[in-house]
């Protein structure tokens, strides 16, 4: 009898799939794009066009320990090693082009800059050097609370230069019945992605949180497809079937549930992955993959605007501490591990006021380390160690002081 | 014509006195640099050797980190142009050159007679200078001067990769209390310092003939493992830590002449 | 000549000492609004009946930005933040801060949270700027920050005050570009430094003063011959050249500047506010119609060409990069033009500034080496 499909399996195959499709197509010459990770893709998939994303795959080179090469030689031609990592390394990549999974080189890229300004840079240095088109979609930083009704004004005008211009470098027409198709199979993806992350609401969570960061390469590259729907149901009867069981992800059950703030640090996953299980803290969610929980009224294009604006990193201080307060309570956190992130700008200046906001609206534990998303050199094994050690002891002070706490109140007398 | 050269590092004073821009009358070395008593120690010392006075000296140029505190000089010429000069008067067809000081790593080009044509310096962090090899000696206990010869003992060099010296440092102790052996952590260091400084001359482009300057061009064990990493045969300079002294003097004589 | 002299040593002092020129203000009781960098619709602000005072950091040591920053951001964040929270501009009745780059996105939040007494006024630029609706939405945040100046001043803005101030400012642009012209020709009296506080003073000035007073300098400076200069020349490109001391090791090691690309001086003033009926549309579409610069929106990457170009015609010896530690926008741009100018054979030097920690001896070596290397090219 052939072995029961795992949502695990399915993801693996996918991603294999995800990746030597976009070299098949450009060895048929077909046109291939690079999108960053949160682009509006319903425009491209609408057009039914390969488009790989050099985030997803500058962290899976640096899973791999393949970053290192990469990112010295971009130092040599010339990059501040200051830069972010992934795009240091996807910009040696472009060049080279040596990495374990390779990607096609592009004819075309599309960035928005909803997670930040560095990617604008970046982009223009590969149209610069590859002489190729790029589609920019701006979204102009929430200073506010939400985006102005003149801002959304502009994004909408984007998204109708951005049709035109895909139109002229694939020579074909936008399809707006195909376009409505995406939209509404993108949302039920994002829907079903939500429901998964939720699942780890339930106490033990069923769900290992670094599991979350493989599940969402699949958001970042197939959002609008059919088969990521598929892997989710997988996913999510997989989850039910633990909850009902009541079973923890970890054997000895989980001893303390933390979200973890910011991109993982992939070079260093498995040793990050390691120190916890020993400690027993259990990740249970991340504000990370919660980016692509994208959901709209399909054929609202005041939504669509609206929703690829309100990615976290493009929101104001007080929309942040909300979402996290939130967060905390939803997901019954006992601390946040905040990684200070090298590579990460817009992450990191804003993550210390956000710590104290959310420390003195919710009481959650706060801890932080510094490291990098793909950067090897920028991370300290002893110095992580160290803080897991102290945040659990701050946590576990933090609970017996409730505890002692709740007993008061409850005395009768 | 007498002339001379001061070299003044962050760790130790050099000086080479020079007779018509030719002969050698007298070098010394003293281990202490800018901000001690060792730039003038050297250079006194220098022209005593050969019974000479300051009078007898008809210039003196300064060089290196401490060049422009150092009194007794008539001009101050930074050491990237110094070592050019020095290198090309020893070996005329180099074109690159790899300095390691205590404070700056460096990587000049060469370009015709000698003359500077652009270089690169290591940026802020003090990883791939030689302030971080001295930092971890200190952490395996040795003198920096044995460092290359207990990373030469090495069976499975360990993989240093922090940039950030204080990290580097917590990394280098928890692999020797994980029971990484001392050599393989030397070597791991001293691989890491190479890689650095490698990466800059990259950034400057490698052309043959390549030679490396400066005190850490006596180590042997860099030289071969600079060459592995360039693919490219590295030289040391004959005069090492005294090129730029030696390119001080011939800058004193040639501008008095 | 004596008047040449008072005029330079009364823009120097503006430069160095703008707390003075702040305090008249405050006599005079007109209001003060700072600007950070990189641009801020200072017209708006000046047709208020306001003062615009530029906010670019300053040399100082970090003792308590800390608690927003960690140490990679840029020092020109890290400075104006720990200034504005050691009450330093207290007296400002609100501070403009765009979003161009995610340090300064950041640093607006955290301004609002660590110096409240000072109000936060938000700016978002269209990055997509040569659409026309990037010129439509510009439009609305310079109306938002308008509302915010009129309700501050406690009295409404007119079209005529905005027309008027834009005129103010475009001959104060002419004017700024005509000495920087001039100033090359000048090289023995417009030092770098010299130069750099000509330009600086006019960040804490009425622009009408300002323009004035630069007016008599280039009038002044136009009695005497073209000075020759027998050092070298050179560009400066990037966002700012401080601290202070790296333009006197310039100055030092007989560097004048030929031509600056730098976001504090040239970039500044170099494109003129456009003709049209509506100023607040007027003023939207500058933004449209700026070149080269890091924050501006450039997919083929013409700075480079600018740069080359601007290298050439100001017959300049070298270009050097001032790139501010930890600037990414700076950072990525400058591989990129390093190979146009390595191919046309323009030398460059990398500079890298920091205000908090500027470890100036490592700066001099590169100076130095840089001057001794283009004044003995063949």
């Amino acid at each position: 009898m052939p072995e029961k499909l795992t949502s695990r399996n399915l993801l693996n195959q996918l991603q294999t799939r995800h990746y030597t499709n976009a070299y098949t197509a450009k060895m048929k010459g077909q046109l291939v794009g690079w999108a960053t990770s949160i682009f509006p893709q319903e425009f491209c998939e609408t057009m039914d066009l390969t488009v790989v994303y050099p985030e997803n795959h500058a962290a899976a080179v640096a899973a791999k320990r393949g970053a290192l090469p990469l990112l010295e030689q971009a130092e040599s031609e010339g990059y501040s090693v200051d830069l972010c990592s992934y795009a240091r390394i996807n910009l040696a990549y472009m060049k080279s082009q040596a990495a374990e999974v390779p990607i096609p080189l592009p004819d075309f890229i599309l960035c928005c800059n909803n997670i930040c300004n560095t990617l604008i840079k970046w982009y223009e240095n590969i149209a610069t050097e590859l002489n190729i088109p790029m589609i920019l979609i701006d979204v102009p930083f929430n200073h506010g609370y939400e985006p102005t009704p003149a801002a959304i004004d502009y994004i909408k005008s984007e998204f109708e230069e951005c049709i035109r211009q895909l139109e002229t470098i694939t020579g074909r027409q936008f399809n707006f019945e195909r376009f409505q198709e995406v939209m509404k199979l993108s949302n039920e993806n994002s829907r079903a992605w939500k429901r998964a992350l939720d699942l780890n609401q339930a106490v033990p969570a069923p769900l290992n949180g670094f599991e979350l960061f493989n599940y969402m390469s699949q958001m970042v590259c197939a959002r609008g497809r059919k088969e990521t729907g598929e892997l989710f149901k997988l996913l999510i009867e997989e989850l039910e079937e633990k909850i009902s069981l009541g079973k923890s992800c970890y054997e000895d059950g989980e001893k303390c549930r933390v979200m973890w703030d910011g991109i993982a640090c992939w070079p260093h996953i498995k040793h990050n992955y390691k120190a916890l299980a020993k400690s027993g803290i259990n990740i249970v969610c991340s504000s990370y993959p919660e980016a692509w929980v994208l959901l709209y009224e399909p054929g609202n294009m005041d939504e669509l605007a609206r929703v690829y604006s309100m990615i976290g990193n493009n929101t104001c201080m007080e929309y942040q501490a909300d979402r996290r307060e939130g967060e905390v309570r939803n997901f019954k956190l006992d601390g946040i591990l905040f990684h200070v992130n090298r590579s990460c700008k817009v992450m990191a200046f804003m993550q210390y006021e956000q710590q104290r906001l959310v420390a003195a609206r919710t009481g959650v534990s706060i801890m932080n380390f510094d490291g990098d998303q793909a950067d090897p050199r920028n991370f300290a094994a002893a110095q992580f160690e160290t803080r897991l050690e102290a945040l659990m002891e701050i946590v576990s002070q933090n609970k017996s002081a409730k505890k002692s706490k709740e007993v008061m109140n409850n005395d009768p007398a | 014509m007498i002339t001379a050269g001061v070299d003044i590092g962050s760790t130790s004073s050099k000086v080479v006195v020079l007779e018509d821009g030719k002969k050698i009358l007298s070098k010394v070395i003293i281990p202490v640099g800018a901000g001690s008593s060792g730039p003038a120690r050297a250079f006194e010392q220098s022209i005593r050797e050969v019974n000479l006075s300051r009078e007898d000296i008809k210039r003196v140029i300064a060089t290196g980190y401490g060049r422009t505190h150092f009194p007794g000089a008539d001009q101050q010429i930074t050491e990237i142009t110094c070592h050019a000069r020095g290198v090309y008067e020893l070996l005329p067809g180099v074109r690159t050159i790899i300095d390691i000081g205590g404070q700056d790593a460096k990587a000049i080009r060469v370009g015709q007679g000698g003359i500077v044509s652009n270089f690169i310096m290591n940026d802020k962090c003090a990883a791939g200078t030689g302030r971080f090899l001295e930092v971890m000696s200190r952490i395996l206990e040795i003198n920096i001067e044995d460092l290359a010869d207990l990373a030469a003992l090495a069976e499975n060099p360990a993989s240093i990769s922090n940039t950030c010296t204080v990290f580097a440092e917590s990394e280098v102790i928890s692999q020797l209390s994980g029971g990484t052996s001392r050599e393989d952590v030397a070597a791991g260091i001293v691989n890491s310092v190479v890689g650095r400084v490698a990466g800059l001359v990259k950034r400057l482009g490698v052309q043959s003939e390549v030679v490396m300057t400066g005190g850490v061009c006596l180590n042997w064990m860099i030289i071969r493992m600079m060459e592995k990493e360039l693919a490219i045969p590295v030289m040391a300079s004959p005069m090492a830590q005294l090129t730029g002294a030696l390119g001080a003097a011939l800058f004193a004589f040639e501008s008095a002449r | 000549m004596t008047q040449l002299k008072e005029l330079l040593s009364t823009l120097e002092h503006v430069a160095k000492h703008p707390a003075q020129v702040i305090n008249k203000c405050l006599e005079d009781k007109r209001l003060m609004i700072g600007c950070t960098p990189e641009y801020c619709p200072e017209e708006i602000v000046y047709a208020a009946g306001m003062l615009p005072v530029g906010l670019w950091g300053g040399a100082t040591s970090i003792r308590n930005a800390n608690q927003y920053f960690p140490a990679f951001a840029c020092s020109l964040v890290q400075t104006t933040l720990e200034l504005g929270m050691r009450g330093v501009y207290d007296q400002l009745a609100g501070v403009i801060i765009p979003a161009h780059c995610d340090h300064l996105k950041c640093f607006g939040q955290d301004w609002k949270v660590a110096v409240p007494q000072v109000r936060f006024i938000p700016l978002a630029h269209p990055i997509n700027r040569k659409l026309e609706a990037a010129v439509e939405y510009l439009k609305s945040e310079y109306s938002r920050i308008k509302s915010v100046l009129e309700e501050i001043g406690g009295k409404p803005i007119s079209h005529q005050d905005l027309s008027e101030a834009i005129e103010v400012y475009n001959l104060h642009r002419k004017t700024l570009r005509e000495f920087t012209l001039i100033a090359r020709d000048y090289c023995t009296t417009i030092t770098p430094s010299v130069r750099h506080n000509v330009i600086k003073s006019g960040y804490f000035m009425d622009k009408l003063e300002h323009t004035q007073l630069v007016n008599s300098l280039i009038g002044e400076l136009k009695k005497a011959p073209p000075e020759e200069w027998k050092g070298q020349k050179v560009v400066l490109t990037g966002i700012m050249a401080e601290p202070k001391e790296i333009l006197d090791m310039f100055e030092e090691y007989g560097l004048a500047v030929a031509a600056d690309d730098l976001a504090q001086e040239s970039r500044q003033f170099r494109t003129d506010v456009p003709e049209g009926k509506d100023p607040l549309e007027r003023l939207a579409r500058h933004w449209s119609c700026m070149e080269g610069c890091s924050l501006l929106y450039d997919p083929q990457k013409n700075r480079r060409f600018m740069l080359k170009t601007m290298a050439e015609e100001s017959r300049a010896d070298g270009v050097v990069a001032c790139i501010m530690k930890f600037c990414e926008m700076e950072e990525f741009d400058y591989p990129i033009y390093k190979k146009t100018l390595e191919e046309a054979e323009i030398p460059l030097l990398y500079l890298e500034l920091d205000l908090a920690t500027p470890s100036l001896e490592q700066v001099r070596t590169r100076i130095q080496s840089f001057a001794e290397m283009i004044s003995l090219k063949p």
